[in-house]
């Protein structure tokens, strides 16, 4: 059994649930110290699996709308193991499943996705730049492929996810002669938002199905994880400022 | 080409804005200047409100509209919040309010939204981190109005000019753009980019929605 991120530190946002929990177990299968942000209790859980499987991972409250939270967040990782490598924004505001009408979009709706996404993504960059020149790192964010083409039902969490691939494709720019990648994952994940839009609309299911050439959205740990170790590992160091479709087929690079 | 039809222009009073507005009267739409930092929505549908009335029902509306703050180039590492919020999310919240004035003025007949989102949005650029964030965002933003809004009878497109031409001061002249190998030269906003924002707004344009056209003299092409 390799271990393709051993010896690496690796902090997740929102990986107290869904994609950020599969990506934090996949990241520690692969040999990683594991550092889970979230600001709920669920951190702690995600830690307690990892573990459970002896895997390295700590837990650290942490809002990642919050400067100063990420940035004890970021101090923490590299306290456990004297530097970081890698950084994985995921947390998505917890309304990012909600459908809205352009319409109905108010400042505060607005204002959910943004700190989050947006201000979560700087944040982040913020904070682990001068840990991550050092050991020449990687920043890796999460699109949607609604951020891709748009979405009629979700636009805000389009305007946000898209507006992701914007700060990636620039910041890879940025900080290519430093020797930090900056990469995008577009997962279609089963994660607990995709299971509480099914619930407020039954028929997404059998209509996500259709146009996923896969016909099934992919498990976080074992269909999207191992995407993201990839991108996080020895062989994509040539890899920046791209968008990594893991989506069963749902969006095709033109 | 536009004859009788009235377009509203976002920061049609400079800059690129002014330009296109013109380009649009030279192509015999009435056109009247929104202005504004749209900041609040219900400020910026005030304003569009003020337009209309002036003008007269609106068939298009183009958003031009950049504070020219998110043109200041600076690492992100040495971006401050109020800058990175100025730059990034406040661009985003004007593009938005404007999408849904937009959308409420030409709900009732159908119509055309335009959004200026010069082509960093589709390659990145370095020192521009939060403008380039906001376009992404922008484009996005089309996408999905684009979706939404298709039984409305509106579309919802993106022309994409050089990022220099975004900067106030140009004003609708000869460029003078000191950039060596654009296949088919530099482009000025008046005769080059207005002409195709009144493609995206005359009759032939109704199926054409969602879409991103580079008016950037042949650097940006897509896959």
């Amino acid at each position: 059994m390799t271990a393709p991120l051993a010896g690496r530190s690796i902090l997740v946002t929102g990986a107290g649930r869904g994609l950020g929990r599969g990506v934090a177990l996949a990241c520690a299968a692969a040999g990683a110290d594991v550092v889970v942000a979230s600001p709920r209790e669920n951190g702690a859980e995600t830690v307690a699996a990892i573990e459970a499987r002896g895997g390295s991972a700590a837990w650290t409250r942490c809002d990642a709308t919050a400067a100063g939270d990420v940035e004890a967040a970021v101090a923490a990782a590299v306290e456990r193991i004297g530097g970081l490598d890698v950084v994985i924004h995921n947390a998505t505001s917890r309304r990012s499943s909600e459908p809205v009408q352009l319409e109905d979009v108010d400042d505060e709706l607005w204002h959910e996705h943004a700190s989050v996404s947006l201000d979560g993504a700087f944040h982040c960059a913020q904070a682990a730049l001068p840990h991550l020149r050092e050991r020449r790192g990687r920043l890796i964010l999460m699109t949607s492929p609604a951020g891709i083409e748009g979405s009629a039902m979700l636009p805000v969490y389009a305007m946000v996810k898209g507006a992701i691939r914007g700060f990636a494709k620039s910041l890879a720019r940025e900080w290519a002669p430093l020797g930090v990648t900056v990469n995008v994952i577009s997962p279609l994940a089963e994660t607990p938002a995709m299971t509480s839009a099914y619930e407020k609309d039954p028929t997404l299911e059998e209509r996500l199905a259709r146009v996923v050439p896969m016909g099934h959205l992919g498990d976080p740990e074992t269909e999207i994880g191992p995407a993201v170790v990839f991108l996080a590992g020895d062989g994509a160091g040539y890899i920046t400022g791209q968008t990594l479709a893991v989506d069963g087929g749902r969006f095709m690079t033109l | 080409m536009l004859t009788g039809r009235v377009v509203l222009v976002t920061g049609g009073g400079a800059g690129i804005g002014r330009a296109i507005a013109l380009g649009l009267e030279d192509a015999h739409a009435t056109v009247a200047v929104v202005d504004g930092d749209f900041a609040s929505r219900e400020g910026t549908a005030a304003a569009f409100a003020r337009a209309r009335e002036s003008a007269g029902p609106v068939d298009a509306v183009v958003h031009a509209y950049v504070d020219p703050a998110a043109l200041t180039s600076e690492p992100l590492a040495e971006t401050v919040a109020a800058n990175w919020e100025r730059r990034c999310e406040a661009i985003l919240r004007a593009a938005l309010h404007c999408c849904q004035a937009a959308g409420q003025e030409l709900s009732a007949r159908g119509g055309r939204l335009v959004l200026v989102t010069p082509t960093i949005a589709l390659t990145g650029a370095a020192g521009l981190v939060p403008y380039a964030t906001a376009l992404e965002g922008m484009r996005a933003l089309a996408k999905s109005a684009a979706r939404q809004w298709g039984a409305r009878r509106i579309t919802v497109n993106c022309v994409a000019p050089p990022v220099e031409l975004m900067a106030p001061d140009r004003d609708g002249g000869p460029s003078g753009l000191a950039l060596a190998g654009r296949p088919l030269g530099d482009p000025d906003p008046r005769v080059d980019v207005a002409p195709v924002v009144a493609l995206l707004t005359a009759d032939g344009g109704h199926l054409v929605t969602g879409v991103t056209i580079p008016v950037d003299g042949g650097i940006v092409m897509a896959p």
